[in-house]
């Protein structure tokens, strides 16, 4: 610890005004705060400020991410191994998964932050935490078979397009990581859609085994049959409903468990980090628009719409999605009220797109994407409403 | 008596909170003045370095309105008068001698101050100089001598760590306090608010049907901008008055007695103080009187003292003076060391925060805390922590922006001149704005524009 603290007083020199390397100071203060917090005091009143601070508040994102990426690389290699024919025990499985989700990694982190720290200098701020959060999410909303040039392009779009040509991190009015999501999509559909993508497949074979069906939950619920149904063709596909709770299935990397994404929202809710009204009215608004589609299909319509509302919760990422990204303080609504609705249209959003709109499966990202661009339009609406209330004092 | 339940605020678990006893102080060799600590007034000095005064003598007048006069807290001679960057006066000192004449007056008696005619006991008032105790909102500027205010409001205590407890300095004043109420309620013809919290059981035993308002809630439930706001009816009654307890108490003294009142009970915490107390000691007296002999002497980092609280104080050099309305002196650590190594993943069992991310909303001790700012400053991240905390429901954070946008139809419309300057909502801010101060600003602002 001393050693660490010498290293950077030593260094300091070097980058501050005038010297060496001064345009990558914010880089610099990055990494010397993640050891130890400044020495900053207060110049005005109060004088005495809160101990919680950005980083504080970002990185408990990270570390309520955590698990999803534990889970994520076991169910990489996993459904690699099952899909491949090879033995499925825990180690080799580990392997196959770090394999691909670290590279993945790698390159959002170093080409994210190289972004950062390119625009911080220009700009001349301090490198936002929020841009940690961001890393963390995208890869996680990939697909593993996603060649590395592309996660390397998609969080340049992401960062650049979605947050700093805004002006950086709180002014951007969309979901970084959601935005660089959505930008492979549409840019390279070759990549982002079918069945094939979710599965790795090992040691050079270019198809699954044959007991193997590799298609996603989601999928299959969009291709069923008007007569059959969607929870026989889940269990015929072999994923019971366990299964599709903890998340082991084909899928993006970290999307796939609503468990964890359950238990990573309330460790959020409790921390006071996430806003519980979005996620909550997110959840209703599956529930409630899946079980209104019930009510209205016919006998005679797609199976998919005849799905047991609760089963929306489980297949796909829409509780991954609820609990990370429409809860985005910056780019969700502001007002308490207007988070209700917030959330609300983005659940109801996901079942819509996803019963009626066969070409996209996984409705989630783009609901929240939709619902970012409102967002303002909601906050002005109760704050009108508020200040209505005021008394006023002119 | 109203009760009034209020809602939001926060309340600070801080060490060092000043025990409920009191030593009285000596005189000391010199007492000062800080004109520069007086809000919306710009003074004028009226005296020179080696002039002779007595206590009461006015030492500086207010250039926009040469009729409010700030008197000397003691008599002797002009010591020196100390000049910060841009000429401000930072202090007038005056060394005290021993016989200390004073400027006096003719008494009131209750009976004459119940004939008195309203101008006649504003002339006698601003005679005085104590006229610049009066306080108008919302801008908390000098109140105005040629207008009736809306009401006159009392502020017992203050929950801000910290201030001193009303029953020390009321102990034995009741009368005085009383005779104060009567000033005010010609002041207002009537309109007199007096409000404390209702944990203040023996106050309130005390003053019985004196207080107006009992209210429950954390700090700044005591404001009275905070009072103004959760009982106004008409947008006229946001131009109460207001004046805290002490000072209602120097001012009934001096019309009852014709003499100036030179002593006040201080309240002396902090993390840096080995035995927080109070103390009575004079108006104006050295900071280094009141902190002789009580520092904590294990602590060998750089301190702070803050006059004022913690929150909405203003830090002086341990060598100045208590300010004219300072009641009290806070000691806490500066805070400029670097942080724990790995600071922000541990689980701080002793951090203090008004949010949930630390383990220390568990622990029920009072914490320490110094002036590091705790975190770098980074954009809004539309915590709303800001908008939860303010005790006078402003969405801060709209507010600010729209002040900082040069939108000020908006920030008015958004209630910026209800805020109370109470600091929280800076306070909560994870990403270190200076929301208060800017709000502050755009205030002072439009207090200028409106003269
Ligand atoms: S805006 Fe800030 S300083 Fe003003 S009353 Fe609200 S919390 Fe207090
Ligand atoms: S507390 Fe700070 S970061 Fe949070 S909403 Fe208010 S201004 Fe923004």
């Amino acid at each position: 610890m001393k050693v660490v603290k010498r290293f950077f007083d030593s260094n300091r020199q070097h980058f501050v005004e005038g010297g060496r390397f001064a345009s990558l100071y914010a880089l610099f203060e990055a990494i010397e705060t993640i050891f130890f917090a400044p020495d900053t005091v207060t110049r005005t009143s109060p004088n005495v400020r809160d101990s919680l601070d950005v980083k504080r508040f970002m990185t408990l994102v990270i570390v309520a991410l955590l698990p999803h990426y534990a889970f994520g690389v076991y169910n990489v290699g996993y459904q690699s191994h099952l899909a491949s024919g090879v033995s499925t025990s825990l180690l080799p499985v580990i392997l196959t998964g770090l394999s691909a989700v670290v590279p993945m990694v790698i390159v959002t982190y170093v080409v994210g932050l190289a972004w950062e720290v390119l625009f911080a200098a220009v700009r001349k701020h301090e490198i936002s935490e929020g841009l940690f959060v961001s890393c963390a999410l995208f890869p996680l909303t990939l697909p593993p078979t996603i060649p590395l040039w592309q996660v390397a392009l998609g969080i340049s779009f992401g960062v650049v397009i979605g947050k700093e040509i805004f002006g950086g991190t709180g002014r951007n009015f969309l979901n970084p990581a959601l935005t660089a999501r959505a930008f492979l999509y549409f840019a390279y559909p070759a990549q982002s859609s079918g069945d094939a993508i979710w599965t790795l497949l090992r040691d050079g074979r270019s198809a699954p085994v044959d007991t193997f069906t590799g298609a996603t939950p989601l999928s299959l619920a969009a291709s069923t049959g008007s007569d059959q149904t969607v929870a026989g063709q889940l269990a015929e596909a072999g994923f019971s409903n366990g299964d599709l709770f903890l998340g082991l299935y084909p899928g993006s990397i970290g999307g796939t468990s609503t468990l964890l994404a359950l238990a990573g929202a309330a460790f959020l809710v409790i921390l006071g980090i996430a806003n519980y009204r979005i996620i909550v009215g997110g959840m209703l608004g599956v529930v409630l628009t899946g079980g209104m589609i019930n009510l209205l299909a016919g006998p005679q319509a797609a199976a998919f719409l005849h799905l047991n509302p609760l089963h929306h919760l489980t297949i796909g990422g829409v509780m991954f999605g609820l609990a990370y990204m429409a809860t985005d303080p910056v780019s969700a609504t502001h007002m308490p009220g207007a988070k209700w609705v917030f959330g609300f249209m983005i659940g109801m959003l996901t079942v819509v797109i996803r019963v009626f709109n066969p070409a996209f499966p996984e409705g989630v990202g783009l609901a929240i994407i939709f619902m970012n661009v409102f967002a303002p339009l909601l906050d002005h609406l109760e704050v009108q409403l508020r200040l209505r209330r005021r008394i006023p004092n002119i | 008596m109203k009760h009034l339940q209020l809602p939001k605020g926060f309340n600070f678990a801080l060490q060092g909170r000043p025990e409920e006893e009191i030593d009285i102080l000596g005189r000391p060799d010199r007492v000062g003045l800080l004109p520069e600590q007086i809000a919306f007034v710009k003074p004028r000095l009226l005296v020179r370095p080696g002039d002779p005064v007595r206590i009461g003598s006015p030492l500086i007048e207010d250039k926009r309105n040469p009729a409010i006069k700030f008197p000397s807290p003691g008599g002797g001679r002009v010591a020196e008068i100390n000049f910060g960057p841009r000429r401000v006066i930072k202090e007038v000192v005056i060394e005290l001698d021993e016989q200390e004449d004073a400027v006096t007056f003719d008494a009131l008696t209750a009976d004459q101050l119940d004939q008195i005619d309203r101008q006649d006991l504003v002339q006698r008032i601003i005679d005085s100089g104590l006229w610049a105790l009066l306080r108008r909102l919302p801008y908390r500027d000098v109140a105005p001598v040629d207008r009736t205010p809306p009401a006159i409001l009392v502020n017992l205590d203050n929950k801000q760590p910290f201030m001193p407890a009303p029953s020390l300095y009321l102990e034995g004043r009741t009368d005085l306090f009383e005779y104060g109420l009567a000033v005010l309620n010609k002041l207002a013809q009537g309109r007199v608010f007096v409000g404390t919290a209702a944990s203040q059981g023996a106050l309130l035993e005390s003053l019985r049907e004196l207080v107006t308002h009992v209210y429950t809630g954390a700090y700044p439930a005591d404001d009275p901008g905070v009072l103004v706001y959760r009982t106004k009816r008409k947008p006229a009654d946001n131009h109460a008055w207001y004046i805290q307890g002490q000072d209602l108490l120097m001012l009934a003294h001096l019309l009852k007695t014709g003499q100036y009142a030179t002593r006040r009970v201080y309240a002396l915490g902090g993390a840096c103080v080995s035995r927080p107390m109070h103390l009575g000691a004079r108006l104006g007296a050295p900071l280094a009187q009141l902190m002789d002999g009580r520092l904590d002497s294990g602590y060998a980092g750089d301190r702070r003292c803050i006059q004022g609280g913690v929150l909405t104080g203003f830090a002086t050099p341990p060598s100045s003076y208590m300010g004219l309305f300072e009641t009290a002196l806070t000691l806490v650590p500066e805070g400029n060391v670097k942080g724990a190594f790995l600071g922000f993943v541990r689980p701080g069992f002793d951090r203090p925060t008004y949010s949930r991310t630390f383990l220390s909303r568990l622990n029920r001790s009072n914490l320490k805390m110094d002036c590091n700012k705790n975190g770098g400053d980074r954009a809004c991240i539309a915590c709303f922590a800001c908008a939860d905390v303010c005790p006078v429901d402003i969405l801060v954070h709209f507010t600010y922006k729209a002040v900082l946008a040069d939108e000020i139809e908006d920030a008015l419309r958004h209630g910026l001149l209800d805020c109370v300057e109470c600091g929280l909502c800076s306070y909560v801010c994870p990403s270190k704005i200076e929301l208060m101060e800017t709000l502050k600003q755009a205030r002072a602002e439009l207090q200028k524009e409106q003269i």
